[in-house]
């Protein structure tokens, strides 16, 4: 359970982000016509309506969209934390009911936004322990897990292992929530607005240790409005506005699809903003301009 | 008029080893925007509450704000009067059970009479497109709209001094923009605004920016030369605004000569360099 | 996310309009009234004034109904065990089982006082905004300022706690929906298993209810709110001829209703 794939560092020290991770059967997830209604009062909101999704084995998707258009609900209906009104969720192509879908089903993890808020054990050890601990594994593949997940967001267990969460500052505290979730060895992560109240220096801590994930091959799903971390980070993007995908495919430098984000009040990475300020097509960009951007993610 | 004038300011929270603050200067004239960074735990949300009153110094040669003395007791009640703070979590300063009955509780807790109270309540409701709200529940609200009643709701008592503390960490980029703007018209229109931030853009709202580092301030001076001191930033673990790090990258390849900080420029920097 | 607290039903009619000092001395005369005398004619009288406040308040009776909801359960057993053990001569036995026409007159009064009860009271929360019910009792309550009961702070704390129950609800629904997540559940085992998979959900949601205390304090500071210091409100409650109407209507029907 070794291996040199990752290429990112966590600064809060300890090895290669995703070391010991690696070799993860990562999950291929389709939705189907999925929709989702709110009772608000006497009324029922549509949060989504025939949502149609394919995630491939080790995609790196950016979930765009304006608040309230249904980011959270799609990640809840993914992970079968809410059930579908309508349409279903296919993982491996299997069917929930069907044999091995719940063991699948438990190897999507999900980060929550602000997922610091959900740190309740008295050291970090057992905090990460948690999930492990839950799906019944045994002292010493617990033991594993939480070693190999500690290591993977560079808050290494001899180090951290025994101190108290709180005691964590806030960057800490949400790498902590993270490990809490690789711990349970995911084949799919999807992460809800990872970004959001950090630190600048926390954020390239963290986008460094998703960087070293993807590496490792482990899917990732971000929904987020930080254009500029998820254009780094993801090959694809999805845009949903008021419940309906209203636009998909590949996300790179020249791959177009900016009309779509500003139709539906989204920000542009800042170098394809930058390029569409120039007024120049994208194929005449500059290979100084398209290093740039790399250099920015 | 310098309406804050700090010399060799000290904080040093309750069972804590070090103090908070050490030896701060800060001085900021009456219609300044002054920008505070630095990374966290260097201070800077302690001294926006130094700065609004909500705790007493350990010590200062010199602590007047709006000609109150903040080392005083007295003073450092009055001072909350005349200096607005603005927080990060909107949701944790909503006090009312409406839009209007939060906008009327400063003014309420200043026993003002009835009418009076609901005339300058109406007011803020229209400067901060509020009016359709009025009668709306906090947790109804988007991000956006309760950070904007937050600070409609600290601006209702006429203030000489407004501090925001990180006042968009915890928005989307609409919300963002939303307060951004309302922070923008408010300084625009004279009021003196102190904007503790990691947004290294929204450092460039300000005319002058002061840099902290446990406790002291390490730097003084305008947000370009801020930019400019590279070695400084890294240590304090900040970072440029995006058109700073995107020029950068371009400056080290050579495409650009020098350092741009914000998008127009970049683009017209760019413009003019093309062969 | 509708608590039954936060049942009020917003809209314009004549007892919304009323003064909530008005409405709540109202009901509780109305109460007491009901308490004080058991005769069929006086709990006609209460029950025809409910009903009438209630046409005039113009609340749904769906909505009502839904308010009534809770109390069926015990408006069945105090009806059944009235019935059933009841002193009195029977006119049907059945087995150990002797219903008697006493019994059946005891129950029936009982049930319908229930109802009569929850009514008054619903009238007073469909029609009355939490706050504005909250101010009426502070104000209500001044008298015990004398005894130094800090009333106004009191009244200031339950609509703070008012506010922050829809926010506090969805926290505890993100909380248990991340644990879950996290391989958690919350209806495995018994009930000792099930109360220790509550530690979870229960240990982050008292560590941020503290935060937002914290917070919550400092800003209400820095809006210059100083405990113990006179305030004013920017809805002041004000009595009007209407008020003083109906609670002399109600006087008078009260006394009627322990006269006949």
């Amino acid at each position: 359970m070794s291996g040199d794939a990752a290429n990112g560092h966590a600064a809060g020290g300890g090895g290669p982000a995703g070391e010991g991770l690696e070799g993860q059967h990562a999950l291929g997830v389709r939705c189907e016509g999925l929709s989702f209604w709110y009772d608000e009062g006497a009324t029922r909101i549509a949060a989504l309506r025939g949502v149609d999704l394919t995630l491939a084995p080790g995609a790196s998707v950016a979930l765009l969209g304006p608040t309230g258009s249904g980011k959270s609900t799609l990640l809840q209906l993914l992970r079968g934390l809410l059930a579908p009104d309508e349409g279903r969720v296919l993982i491996d192509g299997l069917a929930a009911g069907e044999d091995g879908y719940e063991e699948r089903e438990r190897r999507i993890g999900l980060v929550f936004q602000m997922p610091e808020m959900q740190l309740f054990a008295a050291t970090c050890r057992d905090d990460v322990a948690f999930g492990p601990r839950q799906l019944g594994w045994s002292a010493a593949e617990v033991d594993d897990a939480v070693t190999s997940a500690l290591a993977a967001v560079g808050l290494p267990a001899d180090r951290f292992g025994a101190r108290h969460p709180y005691s964590l500052s806030g960057g800490e505290q949400r790498r902590l929530a993270l490990a809490g979730v690789l711990a349970m060895r995911p084949g799919l992560l999807l992460l809800d607005e990872p970004f959001v109240s950090l630190d600048p220096a926390s954020r390239r801590d963290l986008e460094a240790i998703l960087r070293g994930l993807r590496a490792t091959g482990m899917g990732l799903v971000l929904a987020t409005h930080d254009v500029d971390r998820a254009y780094g980070l993801c090959d694809a993007r999805v845009v949903l506005d008021e419940g309906v995908v209203v636009d998909a495919g590949p996300w790179r430098f020249g791959a177009g699809g900016e009309d779509a984000l500003l139709s539906h009040r989204l920000k542009l990475p800042f170098v394809v903003e930058l390029w569409r300020r120039l007024g120049r097509a994208a194929a005449e960009a500059p290979p100084e301009l398209a290093a740039a951007a790399e250099a920015l993610a | 008029m310098s309406l804050i004038e700090i010399r060799g300011l000290r904080y040093r929270y309750a069972g804590a080893d070090d103090d908070a603050l050490h030896d701060l200067d800060l001085t900021v004239s009456e219609g300044e925007f002054v920008a505070v960074v630095g990374a966290n735990g260097s201070g800077k949300s302690t001294l926006a509450r130094l700065l609004g009153g909500l705790a007493r110094p350990a010590g200062a040669a010199r602590a007047a704000v709006c000609g109150h003395d903040l080392c005083d007791h007295e003073g450092h009640f009055a001072v909350r009067r005349d200096v607005g703070v603005l927080f990060q979590n909107p949701d944790n300063q909503l006090v009312g059970s409406t839009v209007e009955e939060d906008l009327a509780f400063g003014l309420e807790n200043l026993a003002l009479p009835s009418p009076e109270i609901a005339r300058r309540v109406d007011e803020m409701l229209a400067l901060y497109g509020l009016e359709a709200l009025r009668t709306r529940e906090p947790h109804l609200l988007s991000g956006g709209q309760r950070q904007r009643t937050a600070l409609a709701g600290v601006l209702a008592v006429p203030r000489r001094v407004l501090v925001l503390d990180e006042p968009t960490a915890m928005l989307d980029p609409a919300g963002r923009d939303e307060v951004l703007a309302a922070v923008r018209r408010e300084a625009d229109h004279g009021l003196t605004v102190v904007f503790v931030t990691q947004e290294m853009d929204e450092v460039l709202m300000a005319d002058r920016v002061v840099a902290l580092a446990s406790g002291r301030a390490v730097f003084d001076g305008a947000p370009a030369a801020l930019f400019a001191e590279r070695a400084l930033l890294l240590s304090l673990s900040l970072g440029l605004p995006p058109a700073a790090e995107v020029g950068l990258a371009l400056m080290e390849r050579g495409v650009l000569a020098e350092l741009t900080l914000t998008l127009d420029d970049l683009v017209a920097a760019l413009q003019a360099g093309r062969p | 996310m509708r608590m039954a607290i936060a049942q009020y039903y917003p809209r314009a009619s004549p007892i919304h309009r009323l003064d909530p000092r008005c409405k709540v001395v109202a009901v509780a005369a109305l109460v007491v009234g009901l308490f004080l005398r058991s005769s069929f004619a006086a709990l006609a009288v209460y029950g025809l004034v409910a009903v009438a406040g209630l046409l005039l308040s113009g609340v749904p009776l769906g909505w009502v109904a839904r308010g009534l909801r809770p109390v069926v359960w015990l408006l069945v057993l105090t009806f059944v065990v009235q019935l059933l053990f009841a002193p009195g001569p029977a006119f049907y036995t059945l087995g150990p089982l002797h219903l008697s026409l006493r019994g059946l007159a005891i129950a029936g009064y009982l049930s319908l006082r229930l109802v009569v009860l929850v009514v008054a009271s619903l009238l007073l929360t469909l029609t009355t905004p939490p706050i504005a019910l909250t101010d009426a009792l502070a104000w209500l309550s001044r008298p015990l300022r004398r005894l130094r009961v800090p009333t106004e702070e009191l009244a200031l704390m339950v609509t703070i706690a008012l506010r922050f129950i829809p926010t506090l609800m969805q926290e505890i629904d993100t909380i248990m929906k991340a644990q879950r997540a996290r391989g958690a559940s919350f209806t495995r085992g018994g009930p000792l298993r099930r109360a220790r998979a509550l530690v979870p959900v229960l240990v982050p949601l008292f560590i941020l209810s503290f935060r937002r205390a914290d917070e919550l304090a400092l800003a209400m500071e820095a809006r210059c709110y100083l405990p113990g210091a006179p305030r004013t409100r920017l809805h002041p409650l004000h009595a009007h001829r209407r008020d003083a109407v109906v609670l002399v209507l109600v006087a008078a029907l009260v006394v009627l209703a322990e006269l006949i």
